[in-house]
Protein backbone atom coordinates (compact mmCIF):
# COMPACT_ATOMS: atom_id res chain seq x y z
CA UNK A 1 0.00 0.00 0.00
CA UNK A 2 0.91 3.75 -0.41
CA UNK A 3 0.97 6.49 2.63
CA UNK A 4 2.22 9.92 2.36
CA UNK A 5 2.40 11.34 5.49
CA UNK A 6 2.32 15.62 5.60
CA UNK A 7 4.43 16.35 2.89
CA UNK A 8 5.39 19.58 2.64
CA UNK A 9 7.01 21.21 -0.39
CA UNK A 10 8.10 24.35 -2.02
CA UNK A 11 9.45 25.55 -5.85
CA UNK A 12 11.95 27.92 -4.18
CA UNK A 13 9.68 30.57 -1.87
CA UNK A 14 6.41 29.28 -3.46
CA UNK A 15 4.86 26.73 -1.28
CA UNK A 16 2.27 24.44 -2.83
CA UNK A 17 2.07 21.68 -0.54
CA UNK A 18 1.70 22.06 3.34
CA UNK A 19 1.04 19.08 4.98
CA UNK A 20 -0.79 16.54 2.55
CA UNK A 21 -1.43 13.18 3.44
CA UNK A 22 -3.24 10.39 2.21
CA UNK A 23 -3.02 6.56 2.35
CA UNK A 24 -4.27 4.48 -0.49
CA UNK A 25 -4.65 0.32 -0.35
CA UNK A 26 -3.84 -2.25 -2.98
CA UNK A 27 -6.16 -2.08 -5.68
CA UNK A 28 -7.51 1.08 -4.52
CA UNK A 29 -7.98 4.11 -7.26
CA UNK A 30 -7.70 7.17 -5.49
CA UNK A 31 -8.50 10.29 -7.30
CA UNK A 32 -7.07 13.75 -6.34
CA UNK A 33 -9.29 16.83 -7.27
CA UNK A 34 -7.85 20.34 -6.92
CA UNK A 35 -7.60 23.50 -8.40
CA UNK A 36 -5.24 24.08 -11.51
CA UNK A 37 -2.14 25.17 -9.46
CA UNK A 38 -2.90 22.80 -6.37
CA UNK A 39 0.09 20.66 -6.75
CA UNK A 40 -1.85 17.63 -7.53
CA UNK A 41 1.26 16.85 -10.54
CA UNK A 42 3.57 17.79 -7.71
CA UNK A 43 2.03 15.52 -5.34
CA UNK A 44 2.59 12.89 -7.88
CA UNK A 45 5.98 13.85 -8.59
CA UNK A 46 7.07 13.40 -5.32
CA UNK A 47 5.50 10.17 -4.91
CA UNK A 48 7.54 9.13 -8.15
CA UNK A 49 10.25 10.81 -6.58
CA UNK A 50 11.17 13.11 -9.31
CA UNK A 51 11.03 15.61 -6.36
CA UNK A 52 11.68 15.34 -2.92
CA UNK A 53 9.21 16.64 -0.33
CA UNK A 54 10.89 19.34 2.32
CA UNK A 55 8.95 17.60 4.72
CA UNK A 56 7.19 14.43 5.65
CA UNK A 57 7.45 10.96 4.23
CA UNK A 58 6.29 8.45 1.25
CA UNK A 59 5.80 4.87 2.24
CA UNK A 60 5.18 2.20 -0.23
CA UNK A 61 4.28 -1.30 1.18
CA UNK A 62 5.97 -0.72 4.42
CA UNK A 63 9.61 0.91 3.20
CA UNK A 64 9.89 4.15 3.16
CA UNK A 65 11.16 5.43 0.01
CA UNK A 66 11.40 9.57 0.82
CA UNK A 67 14.58 8.68 0.13
CA UNK A 68 15.07 6.74 -2.80
CA UNK A 69 15.57 7.54 -6.62
CA UNK A 70 12.62 7.19 -9.05
CA UNK A 71 14.45 3.95 -10.41
CA UNK A 72 14.47 2.36 -6.90
CA UNK A 73 11.19 2.93 -6.51
CA UNK A 74 8.86 0.98 -9.00
CA UNK A 75 6.23 3.14 -9.47
CA UNK A 76 4.11 3.29 -13.06
CA UNK A 77 4.02 6.90 -13.88
CA UNK A 78 1.75 8.36 -16.37
CA UNK A 79 2.71 12.05 -17.33
CA UNK A 80 0.41 15.23 -17.58
CA UNK A 81 0.60 14.70 -21.23
CA UNK A 82 1.48 11.06 -22.37
CA UNK A 83 5.53 11.47 -22.58
CA UNK A 84 6.25 8.43 -25.11
CA UNK A 85 9.64 8.03 -26.20
CA UNK A 86 9.67 9.56 -29.88
CA UNK A 87 12.30 7.05 -31.19
CA UNK A 88 10.78 3.51 -30.49
CA UNK A 89 7.51 1.96 -31.22
CA UNK A 90 5.04 1.13 -29.15
CA UNK A 91 5.98 -2.24 -28.62
CA UNK A 92 9.41 -0.59 -27.28
CA UNK A 93 7.72 1.84 -25.58
CA UNK A 94 5.60 -0.65 -23.86
CA UNK A 95 8.32 -3.10 -23.11
CA UNK A 96 10.94 -0.68 -21.99
CA UNK A 97 11.46 -1.28 -18.60
CA UNK A 98 12.36 -5.36 -19.40
CA UNK A 99 15.61 -3.17 -20.11
CA UNK A 100 16.26 -2.95 -16.07
CA UNK A 101 14.96 -6.22 -15.43
CA UNK A 102 11.00 -5.26 -15.03
CA UNK A 103 8.27 -6.41 -16.05
CA UNK A 104 7.31 -9.59 -18.03
CA UNK A 105 6.99 -10.98 -21.84
CA UNK A 106 4.18 -12.92 -21.53
CA UNK A 107 2.16 -9.61 -19.85
CA UNK A 108 2.37 -8.10 -23.00
CA UNK A 109 -0.81 -9.72 -25.07
CA UNK A 110 -2.84 -9.55 -22.25
CA UNK A 111 -2.24 -5.36 -22.04
CA UNK A 112 -2.15 -5.06 -25.70
CA UNK A 113 -5.64 -6.99 -25.56
CA UNK A 114 -7.16 -5.53 -22.52
CA UNK A 115 -6.50 -1.58 -24.36
CA UNK A 116 -7.22 -2.80 -27.94
CA UNK A 117 -3.57 -2.16 -29.25
CA UNK A 118 -2.64 -4.80 -31.26
CA UNK A 119 -2.85 -2.99 -34.63
CA UNK A 120 -0.77 -0.48 -33.47
CA UNK A 121 2.23 -2.21 -32.00
CA UNK A 122 4.99 -1.34 -34.68
CA UNK A 123 3.77 2.45 -34.98
CA UNK A 124 5.33 5.28 -33.76
CA UNK A 125 4.25 7.34 -31.20
CA UNK A 126 3.78 10.43 -33.23
CA UNK A 127 1.69 8.32 -35.50
CA UNK A 128 -0.87 7.75 -32.77
CA UNK A 129 -4.44 10.60 -31.86
CA UNK A 130 -4.12 11.40 -28.43
CA UNK A 131 -6.46 8.20 -27.14
CA UNK A 132 -4.46 5.68 -28.27
CA UNK A 133 -1.17 7.69 -26.97
CA UNK A 134 -2.94 7.80 -23.25
CA UNK A 135 -3.30 4.26 -23.80
CA UNK A 136 0.40 3.12 -24.45
CA UNK A 137 1.27 5.26 -21.70
CA UNK A 138 -1.10 3.49 -19.39
CA UNK A 139 -0.13 -0.03 -20.81
CA UNK A 140 3.97 1.17 -20.65
CA UNK A 141 3.60 1.64 -16.58
CA UNK A 142 1.18 -1.69 -16.09
CA UNK A 143 3.67 -3.51 -17.77
CA UNK A 144 6.70 -2.48 -15.32
CA UNK A 145 5.00 -4.29 -12.67
CA UNK A 146 5.19 -1.32 -10.09
CA UNK A 147 4.10 -1.36 -7.00
CA UNK A 148 1.86 2.27 -7.12
CA UNK A 149 0.27 3.89 -10.03
CA UNK A 150 0.33 7.36 -10.75
CA UNK A 151 -1.62 8.85 -13.46
CA UNK A 152 -1.76 12.45 -13.91
CA UNK A 153 -5.11 13.30 -16.12
CA UNK A 154 -4.63 10.60 -18.47
CA UNK A 155 -7.14 11.39 -20.71
CA UNK A 156 -7.09 15.55 -20.77
CA UNK A 157 -5.88 14.95 -24.52
CA UNK A 158 -8.86 12.64 -25.52
CA UNK A 159 -11.87 13.96 -27.49
CA UNK A 160 -14.90 13.46 -25.67
CA UNK A 161 -16.20 10.14 -27.73
CA UNK A 162 -13.42 8.33 -26.99
CA UNK A 163 -13.22 9.29 -23.30
CA UNK A 164 -16.16 7.11 -22.20
CA UNK A 165 -14.79 3.94 -23.93
CA UNK A 166 -11.20 4.79 -22.24
CA UNK A 167 -12.37 5.23 -19.32
CA UNK A 168 -14.20 1.95 -18.84
CA UNK A 169 -10.67 0.45 -20.28
CA UNK A 170 -8.67 2.28 -17.66
CA UNK A 171 -10.83 1.07 -14.80
CA UNK A 172 -10.41 -2.50 -15.70
CA UNK A 173 -7.12 -1.90 -16.71
CA UNK A 174 -6.48 -0.18 -13.25
CA UNK A 175 -8.16 -3.29 -11.61
CA UNK A 176 -6.22 -5.70 -12.99
CA UNK A 177 -3.75 -4.16 -11.31
CA UNK A 178 -3.28 -4.57 -7.66
CA UNK A 179 -1.03 -2.07 -6.94
CA UNK A 180 -2.44 1.19 -5.48
CA UNK A 181 -3.26 4.48 -7.49
CA UNK A 182 -3.39 7.73 -7.18
CA UNK A 183 -5.64 9.21 -10.10
CA UNK A 184 -5.47 13.16 -11.00
CA UNK A 185 -8.71 14.90 -12.76
CA UNK A 186 -10.13 17.77 -13.70
CA UNK A 187 -13.26 16.06 -14.90
CA UNK A 188 -16.11 15.14 -11.86
CA UNK A 189 -18.01 11.93 -14.65
CA UNK A 190 -14.80 10.86 -14.73
CA UNK A 191 -13.63 10.97 -10.68
CA UNK A 192 -17.01 9.11 -10.57
CA UNK A 193 -16.29 6.27 -12.84
CA UNK A 194 -12.55 5.40 -12.07
CA UNK A 195 -12.16 6.17 -8.41
CA UNK A 196 -12.66 4.32 -5.14
CA UNK A 197 -11.82 7.37 -3.32
CA UNK A 198 -11.21 10.66 -3.48
CA UNK A 199 -8.32 13.25 -1.95
CA UNK A 200 -9.34 17.36 -2.44
CA UNK A 201 -5.95 19.37 -2.68
CA UNK A 202 -6.58 22.88 -1.47
CA UNK A 203 -3.82 25.48 -0.50
CA UNK A 204 -1.70 23.19 0.12
CA UNK A 205 -3.30 20.81 2.34
CA UNK A 206 -5.48 17.28 1.68
CA UNK A 207 -8.54 16.51 2.58
CA UNK A 208 -10.34 13.16 1.87
CA UNK A 209 -13.79 11.94 0.53
CA UNK A 210 -15.76 8.66 0.02
CA UNK A 211 -17.57 10.00 -3.15
CA UNK A 212 -16.90 12.90 -5.65
CA UNK A 213 -19.81 15.10 -4.67
CA UNK A 214 -18.36 15.43 -1.32
CA UNK A 215 -14.86 15.94 -2.94
CA UNK A 216 -17.57 18.57 -4.94
CA UNK A 217 -18.60 20.03 -2.21
CA UNK A 218 -15.31 20.39 -0.27
CA UNK A 219 -14.04 22.45 -3.39
CA UNK A 220 -16.99 24.80 -3.72
CA UNK A 221 -16.71 25.29 0.04
CA UNK A 222 -12.95 26.35 -0.66
CA UNK A 223 -9.95 26.20 2.06
CA UNK A 224 -11.14 23.69 4.97
CA UNK A 225 -11.34 25.48 8.34
CA UNK A 226 -9.58 23.47 11.03
CA UNK A 227 -7.72 21.32 9.19
CA UNK A 228 -4.65 19.63 7.87
CA UNK A 229 -1.61 20.65 9.94
CA UNK B 1 9.73 60.74 -48.18
CA UNK B 2 11.18 58.84 -45.72
CA UNK B 3 10.28 59.84 -42.18
CA UNK B 4 12.79 59.01 -38.58
CA UNK B 5 10.79 55.92 -38.20
CA UNK B 6 11.42 54.66 -41.69
CA UNK B 7 15.08 54.95 -41.36
CA UNK B 8 16.47 52.06 -39.93
CA UNK B 9 13.92 49.66 -42.51
CA UNK B 10 14.85 51.88 -45.57
CA UNK B 11 18.91 51.82 -44.50
CA UNK B 12 18.98 47.85 -44.56
CA UNK B 13 19.00 47.23 -47.85
CA UNK B 14 21.76 49.41 -49.25
CA UNK B 15 23.68 48.47 -46.10
CA UNK B 16 23.39 44.60 -46.35
CA UNK B 17 23.97 44.55 -49.95
CA UNK B 18 26.95 47.00 -50.06
CA UNK B 19 28.84 45.35 -47.59
CA UNK B 20 27.86 41.75 -47.36
CA UNK B 21 26.55 40.76 -50.47
CA UNK B 22 28.64 42.45 -52.84
CA UNK B 23 32.05 41.65 -51.84
CA UNK B 24 30.82 38.36 -52.53
CA UNK B 25 29.47 39.09 -55.88
CA UNK B 26 33.36 40.71 -56.15
CA UNK B 27 34.74 37.12 -55.66
CA UNK B 28 32.90 35.99 -58.35
CA UNK B 29 32.92 38.43 -60.68
CA UNK B 30 36.84 38.34 -60.53
CA UNK B 31 37.04 34.87 -60.60
CA UNK B 32 38.90 33.77 -64.08
CA UNK B 33 39.42 30.76 -65.87
CA UNK B 34 43.38 30.94 -65.49
CA UNK B 35 43.13 31.38 -61.64
CA UNK B 36 41.18 28.45 -61.47
CA UNK B 37 43.48 26.56 -63.58
CA UNK B 38 46.19 27.86 -60.99
CA UNK B 39 44.54 26.58 -58.20
CA UNK B 40 43.41 23.47 -59.91
CA UNK B 41 46.14 22.44 -61.02
CA UNK B 42 48.36 23.50 -58.12
CA UNK B 43 48.72 20.08 -55.85
CA UNK B 44 48.93 22.35 -52.48
CA UNK B 45 45.56 23.19 -53.01
CA UNK B 46 44.19 19.74 -52.91
CA UNK B 47 46.79 19.04 -49.97
CA UNK B 48 45.09 22.32 -48.07
CA UNK B 49 41.24 21.29 -49.30
CA UNK B 50 41.80 17.55 -48.07
CA UNK B 51 42.93 19.04 -44.93
CA UNK B 52 40.64 21.23 -44.26
CA UNK B 53 37.64 19.43 -44.57
CA UNK B 54 39.38 15.98 -42.55
CA UNK B 55 40.07 18.14 -39.57
CA UNK B 56 36.67 20.35 -39.88
CA UNK B 57 35.25 16.79 -39.66
CA UNK B 58 37.62 15.35 -36.65
CA UNK B 59 37.17 18.79 -34.83
CA UNK B 60 33.36 18.45 -35.15
CA UNK B 61 32.74 14.86 -34.61
CA UNK B 62 35.16 15.31 -30.70
CA UNK B 63 32.70 18.55 -30.51
CA UNK B 64 29.57 17.29 -30.77
CA UNK B 65 30.87 14.01 -28.33
CA UNK B 66 32.08 16.27 -26.36
CA UNK B 67 28.67 18.29 -26.22
CA UNK B 68 26.85 15.25 -25.50
CA UNK B 69 28.88 14.78 -22.28
CA UNK B 70 28.24 18.19 -21.48
CA UNK B 71 24.37 17.44 -21.87
CA UNK B 72 24.35 15.49 -19.41
CA UNK B 73 25.67 17.95 -17.10
CA UNK B 74 23.14 20.49 -18.25
CA UNK B 75 20.49 18.25 -17.55
CA UNK B 76 21.42 16.46 -14.24
CA UNK B 77 24.50 18.73 -12.41
CA UNK B 78 23.55 22.34 -13.31
CA UNK B 79 24.56 23.06 -9.94
CA UNK B 80 27.80 21.39 -9.92
CA UNK B 81 31.49 23.27 -10.38
CA UNK B 82 32.01 22.00 -13.47
CA UNK B 83 29.01 22.66 -15.26
CA UNK B 84 28.72 26.25 -14.59
CA UNK B 85 32.64 26.68 -15.35
CA UNK B 86 32.13 25.05 -18.69
CA UNK B 87 28.77 26.59 -19.60
CA UNK B 88 30.31 29.71 -18.79
CA UNK B 89 33.42 29.14 -20.56
CA UNK B 90 31.34 28.44 -24.09
CA UNK B 91 30.77 31.87 -24.82
CA UNK B 92 34.43 32.40 -24.79
CA UNK B 93 35.99 31.79 -27.76
CA UNK B 94 33.00 33.79 -29.52
CA UNK B 95 34.61 36.82 -28.02
CA UNK B 96 38.04 35.72 -27.47
CA UNK B 97 40.61 37.03 -30.22
CA UNK B 98 41.63 33.35 -32.21
CA UNK B 99 44.83 34.53 -32.15
CA UNK B 100 44.88 34.39 -28.93
CA UNK B 101 42.92 31.30 -28.30
CA UNK B 102 45.67 29.84 -31.12
CA UNK B 103 48.41 31.33 -28.90
CA UNK B 104 47.11 29.24 -25.45
CA UNK B 105 47.10 26.31 -27.91
CA UNK B 106 50.19 26.68 -28.56
CA UNK B 107 51.28 26.64 -25.12
CA UNK B 108 49.78 24.63 -23.81
CA UNK B 109 50.66 21.24 -26.03
CA UNK B 110 53.35 22.83 -27.81
CA UNK B 111 57.21 22.31 -26.62
CA UNK B 112 56.93 23.46 -22.93
CA UNK B 113 54.71 20.19 -21.84
CA UNK B 114 54.83 18.20 -24.72
CA UNK B 115 58.09 18.14 -25.80
CA UNK B 116 58.27 14.58 -25.48
CA UNK B 117 56.02 14.13 -28.37
CA UNK B 118 58.53 15.49 -31.10
CA UNK B 119 60.07 19.45 -31.26
CA UNK B 120 57.42 20.98 -31.09
CA UNK B 121 54.85 19.24 -28.80
CA UNK B 122 51.89 18.43 -31.04
CA UNK B 123 52.60 22.16 -32.71
CA UNK B 124 52.79 21.92 -36.18
CA UNK B 125 50.51 19.15 -36.91
CA UNK B 126 47.73 18.21 -38.06
CA UNK B 127 46.67 17.14 -35.04
CA UNK B 128 46.91 20.65 -33.70
CA UNK B 129 44.81 21.56 -36.35
CA UNK B 130 42.08 19.83 -35.34
CA UNK B 131 42.29 20.78 -32.25
CA UNK B 132 42.40 24.52 -32.65
CA UNK B 133 39.34 23.70 -34.79
CA UNK B 134 37.81 22.13 -31.67
CA UNK B 135 38.31 25.12 -29.86
CA UNK B 136 36.69 27.17 -31.59
CA UNK B 137 33.85 25.34 -33.04
CA UNK B 138 32.92 22.88 -29.66
CA UNK B 139 30.67 25.85 -28.09
CA UNK B 140 28.41 26.12 -31.23
CA UNK B 141 27.90 21.58 -30.63
CA UNK B 142 27.47 22.85 -27.04
CA UNK B 143 24.69 25.05 -27.62
CA UNK B 144 23.33 23.02 -30.03
CA UNK B 145 22.75 20.28 -27.81
CA UNK B 146 21.41 22.64 -24.68
CA UNK B 147 18.57 24.37 -27.53
CA UNK B 148 17.85 20.47 -28.28
CA UNK B 149 17.36 19.91 -24.90
CA UNK B 150 15.15 22.53 -24.13
CA UNK B 151 12.32 20.62 -26.82
CA UNK B 152 13.39 17.21 -25.35
CA UNK B 153 11.45 17.93 -21.91
CA UNK B 154 12.71 16.26 -18.52
CA UNK B 155 9.34 13.92 -18.90
CA UNK B 156 11.41 11.46 -20.77
CA UNK B 157 13.77 11.68 -18.63
CA UNK B 158 11.22 11.35 -15.42
CA UNK B 159 8.88 8.74 -17.06
CA UNK B 160 12.39 6.51 -18.26
CA UNK B 161 13.64 6.47 -14.32
CA UNK B 162 10.85 5.68 -13.35
CA UNK B 163 10.87 2.68 -15.69
CA UNK B 164 14.42 1.68 -13.92
CA UNK B 165 16.75 3.55 -15.49
CA UNK B 166 19.97 5.93 -13.80
CA UNK B 167 20.01 8.87 -14.98
CA UNK B 168 22.76 8.43 -17.09
CA UNK B 169 21.05 4.96 -19.16
CA UNK B 170 18.23 7.34 -19.27
CA UNK B 171 20.33 9.99 -21.00
CA UNK B 172 21.73 7.05 -22.98
CA UNK B 173 18.81 5.82 -24.03
CA UNK B 174 16.00 8.08 -24.37
CA UNK B 175 17.35 11.66 -24.54
CA UNK B 176 20.47 10.75 -26.73
CA UNK B 177 18.44 9.53 -29.67
CA UNK B 178 15.60 12.07 -29.05
CA UNK B 179 18.43 14.66 -29.67
CA UNK B 180 19.33 13.18 -33.09
CA UNK B 181 18.32 16.05 -35.04
CA UNK B 182 19.84 18.47 -32.51
CA UNK B 183 23.35 16.57 -32.50
CA UNK B 184 23.44 16.60 -36.45
CA UNK B 185 22.63 20.43 -36.66
CA UNK B 186 25.42 21.09 -33.91
CA UNK B 187 27.92 18.74 -36.10
CA UNK B 188 27.57 20.96 -39.17
CA UNK B 189 27.43 24.31 -37.34
CA UNK B 190 31.24 22.68 -35.86
CA UNK B 191 32.02 21.96 -39.17
CA UNK B 192 31.46 25.19 -41.13
CA UNK B 193 33.02 26.72 -38.09
CA UNK B 194 36.13 24.40 -38.51
CA UNK B 195 35.90 25.11 -42.28
CA UNK B 196 36.41 28.73 -41.60
CA UNK B 197 38.75 29.01 -39.02
CA UNK B 198 42.24 30.73 -40.01
CA UNK B 199 43.90 32.53 -36.52
CA UNK B 200 43.64 29.55 -34.54
CA UNK B 201 44.48 27.23 -37.31
CA UNK B 202 47.88 29.27 -38.10
CA UNK B 203 49.00 29.94 -34.68
CA UNK B 204 49.11 26.51 -33.83
CA UNK B 205 48.61 24.47 -36.57
CA UNK B 206 51.24 26.55 -38.57
CA UNK B 207 50.99 27.10 -42.38
CA UNK B 208 52.87 24.46 -44.11
CA UNK B 209 51.98 24.00 -47.80
CA UNK B 210 51.33 20.28 -48.22
CA UNK B 211 51.12 19.23 -44.36
CA UNK B 212 48.95 21.86 -42.25
CA UNK B 213 47.72 24.17 -44.53
CA UNK B 214 44.15 24.72 -45.11
CA UNK B 215 42.24 26.45 -47.81
CA UNK B 216 41.79 29.59 -45.12
CA UNK B 217 45.94 29.81 -44.58
CA UNK B 218 46.19 28.47 -48.75
CA UNK B 219 43.98 31.57 -50.11
CA UNK B 220 46.38 33.72 -47.29
CA UNK B 221 49.54 32.29 -48.59
CA UNK B 222 48.59 33.02 -52.35
CA UNK B 223 47.54 36.42 -51.90
CA UNK B 224 50.70 37.17 -49.70
CA UNK B 225 52.44 35.74 -52.73
CA UNK B 226 50.94 37.59 -55.01
CA UNK B 227 49.12 35.18 -56.71
CA UNK B 228 45.70 37.07 -56.61
CA UNK B 229 43.88 35.30 -59.08
CA UNK B 230 44.76 31.57 -57.63
CA UNK B 231 43.45 32.98 -54.49
CA UNK B 232 40.02 34.59 -55.64
CA UNK B 233 39.95 31.40 -57.33
CA UNK B 234 40.53 29.07 -54.09
CA UNK B 235 38.06 31.41 -52.15
CA UNK B 236 35.36 31.09 -54.67
CA UNK B 237 35.55 27.55 -54.14
CA UNK B 238 35.75 27.89 -50.00
CA UNK B 239 32.79 30.26 -50.38
CA UNK B 240 30.49 26.83 -52.32
CA UNK B 241 32.16 24.80 -49.63
CA UNK B 242 30.55 26.61 -46.93
CA UNK B 243 27.48 27.71 -48.59
CA UNK B 244 26.72 23.88 -49.20
CA UNK B 245 27.04 23.22 -45.54
CA UNK B 246 25.15 26.40 -44.41
CA UNK B 247 22.38 25.38 -46.66
CA UNK B 248 22.59 21.92 -45.28
CA UNK B 249 22.31 23.31 -41.76
CA UNK B 250 18.98 25.85 -42.63
CA UNK B 251 17.19 22.73 -44.20
CA UNK B 252 17.77 20.78 -40.84
CA UNK B 253 17.02 23.45 -38.58
CA UNK B 254 14.81 25.26 -40.22
CA UNK B 255 15.50 29.32 -41.60
CA UNK B 256 18.49 31.07 -39.08
CA UNK B 257 19.71 28.42 -37.82
CA UNK B 258 23.45 29.26 -37.80
CA UNK B 259 22.65 32.54 -36.05
CA UNK B 260 20.49 30.81 -33.36
CA UNK B 261 22.60 28.58 -32.53
CA UNK B 262 25.52 31.15 -31.88
CA UNK B 263 23.47 33.88 -30.21
N1 LIG C 1 9.18 23.54 -11.78
C1 LIG C 1 8.45 24.46 -11.14
N2 LIG C 1 9.04 25.57 -10.64
C2 LIG C 1 8.33 26.51 -9.99
N3 LIG C 1 7.01 26.45 -9.79
C3 LIG C 1 6.36 25.37 -10.26
C4 LIG C 1 7.05 24.33 -10.96
N4 LIG C 1 6.14 23.40 -11.31
C5 LIG C 1 4.96 23.83 -10.85
N5 LIG C 1 5.09 25.00 -10.21
C6 LIG C 1 4.02 25.77 -9.55
O1 LIG C 1 3.55 24.99 -8.48
C7 LIG C 1 2.14 25.06 -8.40
C8 LIG C 1 1.55 23.66 -8.46
O2 LIG C 1 1.83 23.10 -9.72
P1 LIG C 1 1.25 21.70 -10.15
O3 LIG C 1 1.68 21.47 -11.55
O4 LIG C 1 1.61 20.68 -9.15
O5 LIG C 1 -0.32 22.00 -10.09
P2 LIG C 1 -1.52 21.09 -10.62
O6 LIG C 1 -2.46 20.96 -9.50
O7 LIG C 1 -1.00 19.85 -11.24
O8 LIG C 1 -2.15 22.04 -11.73
P3 LIG C 1 -2.92 21.64 -13.09
O9 LIG C 1 -4.32 21.31 -12.68
O10 LIG C 1 -2.87 22.89 -13.88
O11 LIG C 1 -2.20 20.50 -13.71
C9 LIG C 1 1.68 25.94 -9.55
O12 LIG C 1 1.46 27.22 -9.05
C10 LIG C 1 2.83 25.96 -10.48
O13 LIG C 1 2.90 27.20 -11.14
MG1 LIG D 1 -1.01 19.06 -13.11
Amino acid sequence: MLKVENVHFSYGDRTVLRGVSLDVEPGEVRVILGPNGSGKSTLLRIVAGILRPDRGRVVIDGEDVTDRPPEDRRVGYVPQHPTLFPHLTVKDNITYSLRNGRGDPDQLDELVEMLELGEHLDRRPDELSGGYQSRVALARALFSDPRVLLLDEPLSDVDLAAKRDLVKRFRRALRRSDAPALYVTHDPWEAERVGDSYTVLLDGRSVDADTVDEALERLRRGAPVGEGS
Amino acid sequence: MIGRYELLSALFPPLFFLFIAFPLVALVLNLTPRGLAQAFGDPYFWSATFNTILCAAAAAVMGVATAVGFGYYHLFKRDSVIYRIADFLNDLPVALPHTVAGLALLLAFGRRYFWWLGENGLAFTLVAVTLAMFFVSYPLAARAVQAGLEEVGRDLVEVARTLGDTPAQAYARVVVPALREALLGGFLLAFSRSLSEFAAVIMFGGNLPGKTQVLASYVFTRVEAGDLEAAVAASVFCMALSLAVVALVRSLTGAGGLQRAQG
